[in-house]
């Protein structure tokens, strides 16, 4: 059983929906089935640790394997595409077979991107997942605001995928090689360059600061694509790559240092975001970037068990999450937050949901509260500053939890004319609700080393009062969100005001990339335009009118010159000759209308060209003549 | 039977030049159109033979010679070795495939048919030759045909861009003629034979005499590729010329220009290449970043394209000088700048070309080049924005496709030896992807425009044309080593790879 298998699966599964889309509901369960066989096979991958290698080149190979926290991904991958797709089939009636056939396809290139051993495989899978978001969030490609947020997403996340490309090529120059395997034995400046493009990339492809609105952007793509690129796929790239390489960075002193700094800034800086939004989906999604933001600080911290553990908990809430609120957005057609409570109406959802936001929160005894504390515990281990950062972090995930909670899923009047969620979608968010409780088994007493063996990374010490701060902080925050919620001002958080301005909008960044970055390159790209065509043509005209005039006023001595070489001797004359041959077209075209006759390459019109072109061109060849016979006369 | 290649499709354009043209007995424009697809697909065949007939061991193969002009060491000398084997092949695949891709003939199909298939044998005939002398003749001989198929067939203002095409390349072999007699001189015994003179070496000991040569070479193959500032040449011809010319353009003639590079300046002056190997990159880098920024603000989609082609010739050009730079314990990284570098040029030509062809029949259809002009086709036209889509990704450089295969190699290649110049080229491929996916949302994507409800799909000789290359844009990004191992066998003694 090859490993290609892992990959190839979901191809085979995305084929077979192509050819059933005139049966939705046999693509549906070939697509879901595909993913659940994936899954198997990942397990199986898992167990034995595969490699492959693929002679691509003569000078070096692509390698898939399958080890350290790769084996964990490689399920988690499938695991949590399966219920996606389950409620895409259901909920997404347009256009279907096309977002089931590209939401495979990614999963697919997901799985290649966990197993790659080397750079070049890696930048293949890295880039094939970005187009493939590219094609998903473009999907509603019909209305033109969709397909700009789609460019949008893919230009931000290629410009932090050129660090791969710098990466791949330093640990090249270093090694000699594309394998990660090198990596730790670079020497020189190499490793610092790697390190440098990793951040980037990473921090591009997770949505961290500076990168993160592109995740808003992101938003335009149905709500299953944003389950599936916010979970286990396209934003969890940038964090297993820092999970997979920090380790054989570790000779680059300011590489853990910065990781933990952009992770910090983007906790807090999306905690805040996502506090003052009021839309549902970009409430989640500025979340997402805070969450990794998270597990950049626990590998900066020095705990990539830690970072890992947050991942797959993560990965499982948030997909329940958006799924909960696609069914919400779905039945009401806002997503605009507190204008619908939905408790009453879809109390299935709303508790699933709740499931989800006591694990974003981290309420004990879930799986996202288990690996928060190992975040804090190894930032604590790292730094005082990076520990307080932490616990202020999670006060923040406590309030836009819960806030976001109460809005959508609190205790509203019963509502009718709701759109009824169906069973699979029902399905799908029960799921995954399942295993986030499941999840709470990271409590039990092996899960520390299970988690430590399958990350191939170590966890800090927890000591007892940093637990006790932890649920402080929640309990804290959870008061603070009913107290506000009792006023009726939950929705503005205790202001008049509704809250998000320039803060909701990412603080900004969007408008300042734009004002920055997006429009001066536009005008400098346009400049560049006008000058290409009037400035340096206008050159090349001008020195071709000159040359007209030299031309004519040397015309009679260049053929005076032409007949002093043919008659110099007799090699010179074979060479000119042979030299002249090249106009043959023209002597051809003269003995053709001498007789008279139109057999000319390209008939009349064409000789008619030719005879006005033949004046240069006979010029031309004859100031070369000139400059051979100067040649020879000094080289003889 | 590289001879064959060069010269069976340049008999087939004389016999089409003698048959009757009107009256009785003339051929129809399809029975013309399928005789010249056979021919053109002759030198493929053959190719295709050789292909399976190289051993890559070193040096040129299959090589066929007969003397010409004993006394003044010229020679017909034709052979393949690792670098001109994938180029003919690449020439062979596209010709075919514009010589069958549907063209508004004006009524004069037998002198376009023949010219196409004399430009055929031309071009092959160019990366084959293995004498200086011969290379020129080619050299010179393409620009003419050229020049008629854009002048005869184009639109627009096809007469002036077919001068300027001509006037401003013809500029560019005058020194290339001199720098090839300048080499000439200096040989001892006189030859002219590629690769007696790559053996001798004869200006290795510099000078200024070498300085000018190396500048007649170099301004010779900027303007052919074209490299910025010696690129304005390129859009007019573009635009003004019929789609499968504008495709053999720049996915044939504009690879005359970097094989020049390699074939002779780098070969034969390696000592003044590594010199110069910083200024070229700088110039490979700035072509890479105007390139994409002069594309980026187009309107006019054969501009747009024709502006990629700049900046994708700056990726072959950093390449060469990566790979021609005076710095050792890199060979490994110079080996696959420069095989990244040789694939560069037949992706470029598989993908540009294919590009080409589709605004060819986007104008057929539409009228008019404006990509704002159109909308929305994808829900009208499948195959149409299937196989442009796929070009697209191509040309930015999707992994999968031709283009990764260049430019990961390319840029991995270079960073060991220039990591400035390679970050700055790397900004090329974000901006390629941005103007890509722009054209693509507004040709494609979006409402669709009441005026194109009728929009005809690709006809099916369209779509297998494209498709055509598309196999080997997809072949190539997929599975490369068929490719890779030729040109290696080429590129590694070339950068003395231990």
């Amino acid at each position: 059983m090859s490993l290609l298998l892992v990959p190839l699966l979901p191809l085979a599964a995305a084929g077979a929906v192509l050819l059933l889309r005139s049966h939705p509901r046999a693509g549906a369960v070939v697509a879901v089935g595909g993913l659940a066989l994936t899954a198997l096979a990942g397990v199986w991958a898992a167990v034995t640790g595969p490699a492959l290698t693929f002679a691509w080149s003569p000078a070096f190979d692509l390698v898939l394997r399958v080890d350290g926290f790769g084996r964990v991904m490689v399920v988690l991958v499938p695991f949590v595409a399966a219920p996606i797709v389950a409620y895409a089939a259901r909920s997404e009636p347009q256009d279907r077979t096309r977002l089931l056939v590209l939401m495979l396809g990614f999963a697919a290139a997901m799985l290649v991107l966990v197993m790659a051993a080397d750079f070049v495989t890696l930048l293949v899978a890295w880039e094939l997942v970005g187009a493939a978001s590219w094609a998903l969030i473009g999907h509603g490609w019909r209305d033109r605001g969709n397909v700009e947020a789609a460019t949008q997403s893919f230009i931000t996340t290629r410009l932090g995928d050129l660090g791969l490309y710098v990466a791949a090529g330093a640990t090249f120059a270093a090694t000699g090689s594309f394998a990660f395997d090198g990596l730790p034995g670079a020497a020189g400046p190499w490793p610092q360059i790697v390190a440098a493009g990793i951040l980037v990339a990473a921090a591009a492809k997770s949505a961290q600061v500076p990168f993160s609105p592109w995740l808003f952007a992101a938003m335009a793509g149905p709500t299953p694509v944003s389950a599936l690129l916010h979970s286990a796929t396209l934003v969890a790239a940038g964090a297993y790559l820092l999970i997979r390489l920090s380790p054989s960075l570790a000779a680059v002193a300011w590489f853990l240092p910065a990781v933990a700094i952009v992770g910090m800034a983007t906790a807090l800086a999306g905690g805040v975001v996502a506090l003052v939004q009021r839309h549902a989906k970009r409430v989640l999604a500025a979340s997402t970037s805070a969450q990794y933001g998270l597990m950049f600080v626990a590998v900066g911290a020095g705990s990539t068990a830690a970072a890992g553990a947050q991942l797959v908990t993560h990965a499982v809430f948030k997909s329940l999450l958006f799924l909960g609120a696609g069914i919400a957005i779905h039945a009401t057609g806002t997503a605009t937050l507190g204008e619908r409570r939905l408790g009453r109406a879809l109390p299935l959802v709303a508790v699933a949901s709740g499931v989800g936001v006591l694990a974003l929160a981290g309420v004990p005894p879930l799986g996202g509260a288990w690996s928060k504390e190992a975040i804090l515990a190894a930032a604590v281990g790292a730094s005082p500053v990076l520990g307080a950062g932490v616990l202020a972090a999670g006060l923040l995930t406590a309030l836009y939890a819960g806030r976001y909670q109460l809005l959508a899923f609190g205790r509203g009047e019963g509502q009718r004319g709701l759109r009824r969620p169906t069973a699979a979608e029902i399905g799908a968010v029960g799921l995954l609700a399942l295993a986030t409780a499941l999840l709470s088994g990271l409590w039990l007493p092996g899960a520390p080393a299970l988690a430590e063996g399958l990350t191939g990374g170590s966890l800090a010490e927890g000591a007892p009062w940093e637990l006790l701060a932890a649920l402080a902080v929640v309990i804290g925050g959870a008061i603070v969100v009913v107290a506000l919620d009792r006023r009726g001002r939950l929705m503005t958080l205790g202001r008049a005001a509704p809250t998000d301005g320039l803060v909701g909008e990412w603080l900004g960044l969007d408008a300042l990339a734009g004002a920055l970055v997006v429009r001066p390159v536009l005008r400098f790209s346009a400049l560049l335009a006008r000058l290409d065509d009037r400035v340096i043509d206008a050159g090349v005209r001008a020195t071709a009118r000159i040359a007209a005039f030299v031309s004519a006023l040397v015309t009679r001595r260049v053929e005076i010159s032409v007949d002093a070489v043919v008659h110099a001797g007799g090699s010179m004359a074979i060479l000119t000759a042979d030299l002249s041959r090249r106009s043959d077209d023209q002597v051809v075209d003269a003995a053709v209308e001498g007789s008279g006759r139109a057999v000319g390459i390209a008939g009349h019109q064409s000789r008619r060209l030719q005879t006005g072109l033949s004046h240069h061109y006979f010029v031309i060849v004859g100031a070369g003549l000139v400059a051979i016979a100067g040649l020879l006369a000094v080289y003889r | 039977m590289l001879t064959a290649a060069i010269f069976i499709p340049i008999a087939a354009a004389l016999v089409l030049a003698i048959l009757p043209r009107t009256g009785r007995g003339a051929p129809a424009e399809r029975q013309l159109r399928l005789a010249a697809v056979v021919a053109s697909a002759v030198p493929l065949a053959l190719i295709v033979a050789t292909w399976f007939r190289f051993t890559g061991t070193g040096g040129f193969e299959l090589v066929e010679s007969v003397d010409w002009i004993p006394t003044l060491g010229i020679a017909y000398r034709v052979g393949v070795d690792g670098l001109s084997l994938p180029l003919a092949a690449m020439t062979a695949i596209l010709f075919v495939v514009s010589i069958a891709y549907p063209v508004d003939f004006r009524g004069r199909a037998i002198p376009y048919l023949a010219l196409m298939l004399f430009l055929e044998g031309v071009s092959i005939g160019l990366f084959l030759a293995l004498d200086l002398f011969l290379f020129f003749v080619f050299w010179d001989v393409s620009l003419v045909a050229m020049y008629f198929l854009i002048g005869a067939w184009g639109h627009g203002d096809a007469q002036r861009s077919a001068l300027k095409f001509f006037i401003y390349t013809f500029a560019g072999s005058l020194p290339l003629l001199l720098a090839i007699l300048g080499i000439y001189l200096a040989t001892e015994p006189r030859t002219f034979d590629i690769a007696e003179i790559i053996r001798q070496q004869p200006l290795a000991a510099g000078g200024l005499y070498a300085i000018l040569v190396f500048w007649g070479f170099f301004i010779g193959f900027a303007i052919k590729t074209p490299i910025v500032p010696v690129h304005t040449w390129l859009p007019p011809a573009h635009v003004d010329a019929p789609g499968p010319a504008s495709a053999i353009l720049a996915g044939v003639l504009l690879k005359m220009g970097t094989y020049g590079f390699v074939r002779i300046l780098m070969a034969m002056l390696p000592g003044l290449w590594a010199e110069y190997a910083l200024p070229i990159g700088i110039i490979g880098a700035v072509s890479i970043v105007y390139g994409a920024l002069v594309a980026l603000a187009q309107t006019n989609l054969k501009r747009l394209i024709a502006y990629t082609s700049v900046n994708h010739m700056g990726y072959v050009m950093l390449g060469l000088a990566a790979a021609g730079a005076a710095v050792t314990g890199q060979e490994a990284a110079q080996a696959i700048a420069l095989t990244g570098a040789t694939v560069e040029m037949v992706a470029h030509g598989l993908i540009t070309g294919a590009l080409f062809l589709i605004s060819g029949s986007i104008l057929a259809r539409g009228g008019t080049y404006e990509i704002d002009a159109y909308g929305g086709l994808l829900g009208r036209v499948r195959s149409l924005t299937g196989l442009t889509a796929l070009m697209a990704f191509a040309s930015l450089g999707l992994p999968g496709l031709a283009g990764f295969v260049a430019e990961v190699q390319i840029f991995a290649g270079t960073l060991a030896i220039y990591p400035a110049l390679a970050v700055i080229a790397l900004l090329g491929i974000v901006l390629t992807a941005g103007l890509f996916l722009r054209m693509l949302g507004r040709v494609f994507l979006g409402a669709l425009p009441e005026r194109w409800r009728a929009f005809p799909d690709l006809t099916r000789t369209e779509s297998m044309a494209l498709g055509a290359l598309g196999v080997f844009v997809v072949l190539i990004g997929v599975i490369p080593g068929w490719l890779l191992g030729v040109i290696d066998s080429f590129a590694g003694p070339f950068v003395g790879r231990p």
